[in-house]
Order: structure tokens, then sequence, then C-alpha cells
């Protein structure tokens, strides 16, 4: 288990919405209220209900350039080190890499290295946007609380979900519960964690 | 839902239909075209410099096509795959690649006129040599005897008669594509039958491997065989490349002045921008670099003498200089400018982004056309040596007639959109597909 196994207590308050425009207006009220520890789940995506949670942009952008520049930057040290690469380590060691010369080419051919430096950029980066974005998600985890819970189901069909945390510092049951119906929720139930 | 975060689009005659706005503006590039010509003319006169000034028009002119290239090819890859997101915005592309219809009188028309006449040039030879050095195998053979034995060789493909019916194929079919799909376009604005929306869809799978094969073999004829004994089977795709660098620079900059002068409030939002700033990354970013550096370094890993003087021609000189500014200004500082996503969605990074892109492509052009093969390069026996003896080699890129030409044939350019957008509606309004295009917004 990657979360930490509690063996009773309460996930969260779960609210029941019928369609986009009440969820979207939910979630604004939400945000302004200053919750922290929330989120919205649709069966289909919501135009502007992220921007509607005022979640901030992912930061995966800067992170996969950075995995790109490094695959480059390795890419070309590899490639620096094996074919060109002549030197001493504190004076005791002579380190020489491979050199061979290829029809009466310097040793340093940059050019002649882009294919490699190219392939290790895109894969650095497509496996890094991948990867990261998984673990941004906090996947990969084996169960989450709602999965079961029956009514969180139609999730995936026609219902609109805003679900508040426990762990919210501004989460209390009953006044949680309170602030849930005045956005005009359908439904309200306490989800376990079991 | 989104309509309560995006600005709602101004569905109103003043924003999509054509009027005297644009007319005014298409009268006035009109008039600049005809001064920065004839202005442009009286230079090249004073000059005396029949060969350069017929290469600066050659140049100008293919940057021209390429800005009306970009927008059909624009055009069809938005039929071809169905797309919504582009309807806002597709009449901007197919105006300007309806320019096609014009665009080649700049070739045909000083082509037949050399070809007619077959006036024998001071140094160049007879007719089409004064641009084309193949054009006359005997005047070469004798004064590149090697470089004659090689061209000789192609001349079943390079000679006038073909060239020429080559160069008609190739407007003929632009013309009357990008003419076609205008109309059946303007007359979607009238019946809003969803019929021709199905139609130019099929269309635009024929018409996109013409596409291919005409640009492909323009780019051969009237760039490549400058340098008639060099070859490069990739040099097709590297003008397309560049193509849609200028294409779609340009359509983002006439969609950002439509916007600004009053048009299509609201229709098209900075949704459709990333989208477009996208694309001009794409393809006429990285797909260039990447093109052109294939392009490099198989020629440079080859090391044939035939192949390789033809990137030499570029490194000799001032032409270094060019060739280090293209690497920087067509990939590196675009690439890094546009990878970000608010430069593609504010407008005037996008403007300013896309300019940069447009000059860089016309340098591209001017970087194909322009550099000679030293004729004594065979003397030399190694590369210092000939750099050394051409160091002084100028690109010309300091003589105004270029930026005469150039303001010549964009203002034409930009007359001849603007006339055709006033004459009707600027949005494809009642396209099946522009609610959609109207609500699209980047995940």
């Amino acid at each position: 288990m990657l979360t930490p196994q509690r063996t009773s207590g309460t996930y969260g308050l779960m609210a029941e919405f019928e369609t986009p425009a009440e969820i979207m207006e939910a979630a604004k009220k939400v945000h302004a209220a200053g919750y922290r520890f929330w989120d919205c789940h649709t069966p289909f995506a919501v135009h502007g209900l992220d921007k509607a949670m005022g979640i901030k942009r992912t930061i995966l952008p800067l992170l996969v350039f950075g995995a790109g520049a490094t695959g480059a930057i390795i890419g070309f040290c590899l490639q620096a080190f094996t074919n060109a690469a002549s030197f001493s380590v504190w004076a005791l060691v002579w380190v020489t890499g491979y050199p061979f010369l290829i029809s009466g080419k310097p040793l340093m051919s940059v050019p002649a290295w882009i294919p490699v430096m190219f392939e290790l950029t895109i894969l650095l980066s497509a496996l890094s946007a991948a990867g990261l974005m998984l673990l941004l998600n906090g996947l990969p985890r084996l169960s989450h609380p709602l999965l079961s819970n029956n009514r969180f189901r139609r999730a995936t069909d026609d219902r609109f979900f805003v679900v508040i945390e426990a762990r919210d510092p501004r989460f209390l049951r009953s006044k949680t519960e309170a602030f849930l119906k005045t956005l005009g929720a359908k439904h309200i139930e306490v989800v376990e964690d079991r | 839902m989104s309509a309560l975060l995006t600005p709602i689009a101004d569905l109103s005659d003043r924003s999509i239909i054509g009027d005297a706005r644009l007319t005014r503006i298409s009268r006035l590039a009109f008039v600049i075209a005809i001064v920065a010509l004839f202005v442009a003319c009286i230079a090249a006169w004073k000059q005396q410099d029949a060969h350069g000034f017929a290469m600066i028009w050659l140049q100008n002119s293919i940057f021209i096509l390429t800005l009306a290239l970009g927008a059909f090819f624009f055009t069809l890859v938005q039929h071809i795959t169905a797309a919504g997101w582009a309807v806002a915005l597709r009449r901007v592309a197919e105006a300007q690649a309806a320019n096609l219809q014009w665009i080649g009188l700049l070739f045909l028309v000083p082509m037949f006129w050399l070809v007619a006449t077959n006036r024998e040039w001071d140094g160049y030879g007879h007719g089409l040599a004064l641009v084309w050095p193949w054009a006359d195998l005997a005047h070469l053979t004798a004064h590149a005897p090697a470089e004659g034995a090689l061209v000789s060789a192609k001349s079943a493909f390079l000679n006038p008669v073909f060239f020429m019916i080559r160069a008609c194929i190739y407007f003929a079919f632009w013309a009357l594509a990008s003419r076609w799909f205008l109309t059946t376009s303007r007359a979607q604005d009238q019946s809003g039958d969803p019929e021709l929306s199905k139609r130019m869809r099929y269309a635009a799978a024929p018409a996109l491997i013409l596409f291919a094969l005409t640009s492909t073999f323009a780019a051969f004829d009237w760039i490549m065989s400058l340098s008639p004994a060099w070859f490069s089977t990739m040099f097709g795709i590297y003008f397309f490349a560049g193509l849609c660098a200028s294409g779609f620079s340009a359509i983002a900059i006439a969609c950002l002045r439509l916007q600004s002068i009053g048009y299509l409030r609201g229709v098209i939002t900075s949704e459709h921008y990333q989208d477009l700033g996208k694309m001009i990354w794409a393809f006429g970013i990285v797909f260039w670099a990447y093109i052109a550096f294939s392009q490099y370094m198989l020629i440079w890993y080859g090391n044939l003498p035939e192949e390789t003087v033809w990137f030499i021609a570029r490194q000799i000189g001032d032409w270094s200089v060019v060739s280090v500014a293209l690497i920087l200004g067509h990939f590196i500082l675009p690439f890094l400018f546009f990878v970000s996503r608010w430069t593609k969605r504010w407008r005037t990074t996008l403007f300013l982004g896309a300019l940069w892109m447009l000059a860089f492509a016309w340098i591209d052009i001017y970087w194909l056309v322009m550099p000679v093969v030293p004729h004594d390069i065979a003397t030399f026996t190694t590369y210092d040596q000939l750099s050394l003896a051409y160091h002084s080699t100028a690109t010309g890129l300091s003589n105004p007639v270029n930026y005469l030409v150039l303001a010549g044939f964009l203002a034409l350019f930009i007359a001849s959109t603007t006339a055709r957008l006033s004459r009707g509606s600027v949005l494809c309004r009642r396209d099946p597909r522009l609610q959609e295009s109207l609500g699209f917004e980047n995940i």
C-alpha cells in the first residue's frame, strides 16, 4: 500500500451535482471559501473547471524541458568522452576514449553526434513527461476511498461530484456539510476511509 | 460552460463581413506596391545588373509564393483532418491561398519573355540562362566543362520547353485548386450546406498529394537547378518546411491585424492563436531545423565534392554569417521563444514572433537562391585556401533593390488578400463546425 493505512475514519464529504454549470459554480465557491484539499470529479472534461477551481498550472513542462536538456547534454558528453576524451585523473591515470578517425573528420565532429543527442533528448523528455505526469498526479496507487463508494460510480456516467477532504484545515464536518448544502448539492454524504 | 470564461463571439455584420475598412487598406497597399516596384525598377536600371535583378525578382517571387502555398497547405490540412478548431480562421487562410491565382504571373511572364526573346546575356548565355545556367548548355560547357558534362546528362528534364510546361502545370493546379476551395467555402456562406464540407474534405486528399508533388518539383526547378550539377533528394521537403514557417506566420499576422481593425471580435481567441503558434513552432521551426540538419549532415558525412560545393558556397565570405544567423534565427531563438505557452497566446508576443519568422523565412530563401558556387572551386586543394581566396564574398543583402521588390510584392499580396476579403465574409460563417470552433479550448 502506498497510502498510509488507517483502520477507520472519514475521508471527506462528497456533494453530488447534476449539471456541469452547477459544478462550475460550486467549484468557484469552494475555492473562494479557502479549501485546499478538495477535488471535482466529472464524467467528461469540463472546460474552464480548473480555472474555476483555482488550480495553478502544472510545472510538468519545465521539468520535461529540463529532462530534455539533460538528455542532450548526456548525449554530447557520452560521445565527446568515447570519441575524443584524453585526459589524466590526478596525474595518476591516463584516460582515453576510443578515438576512431572516419573519413578524415576531426575527432570532435559535432554534426555526427547530433542524431544521438537528439534521440536522447526525445527519449528523456518523453519518459519524463509520462512518468512525472503519473507521479505528480499521485499515481500509481492501488486504491482510493472514493472508489468504494457506490454513489461515486456515477462520476463516470452522469453525475458531477465535489469532494472536500477531511484533512483540509478548514474541514469541520457540520460546517462543511452546511456549506455544501448552500451550493445546491443534490445529495451530500460522508465518504469513509476504509 | 466555457462561455462563462471566454469572450462571446461577435457575429454581427461589422465583425464578420468585409467592408470599406478592408477596401481602404487594399487601395493603400496597391498604391504602395506600384510605387515600390516603380522605384525598384529605376534603381535596378541604374545598377545595370540584369542578372542581379532577375535573381532578386526570383527570390522575392518565391517568398511571396511560400506565403500563399503555406496558407493553401493549411487549408487542405484542416479539411482532410476535419478539424473543428480552425474554422474560425480558415477563411483568412483561404483568401491568402487564393493569391496563387496571380502569383504565377510573377514567374511566368518574365520566364516566357526570357524564352521568347532568347537574348544573349553577357556572361550567362541565352534566354533563361540569365537565371538558370542549365538553360544554355553550350555556354555552360564552354565555361565550366566538368559541370557542363554533368548537367547535359540531365537535359531530358532540365530543358527550357519541359521547364516551362512544368511551371504552367504547377500554377494551373495551384490557381484552380485554391480558387475552388475559396469559392466552395464561400458558397457554404450562402447555403450552409454541410455537404460542401464533405466535398472539400474529399477533394483535400488528392489536392494534398498534388500539392506535395508540385511544391517539391517547383523547388527542384526554380531553386535547386540554380546549381544544376548539385542535387539533394530532400530539397523539396526543406522548401515545404520553409513555406510552413512563412505561410503560417502570415496567417497569424493577418488574423491579428484583422482583429485589430475590428473584425472577428471574440471569434478568434487565444486558444486558436495558441494552436496556430504550435503549428508555426512544429512545422516552421522544429521540422525545418530537422530537415535542414538532415540534409546538411548527409552531405557533410558523405563528403562528396559535387554535393559539398553547395554548402561551401554558403560558408565562404559573408555567407557564413548568414548561415549561422539562420541556425540561430530560424531555429534556436524562435524555438526557445515559442516553446512557452504564453508567447503563443499573448497577441503581442505572437505578432512579434510571427514577424521574426517571416523575416527569417525570407532570409532562408535568400540563402537558397543567391549564393554562387565558385567556378574555379576545383583548382583549390584545401578548404582553407578556398575560404581565404573568397573571404570577401558579399551577400548582396545591402542592395536596397531587394527590399524595394520585397515591399512591392508584399504590398501586392496584402492588397489582393484584403480586396478578396472585402468582397465577402471574413469568417466561414455557416460552416457546420463553426460553433465547435468558437468554443474551442486547449485542454
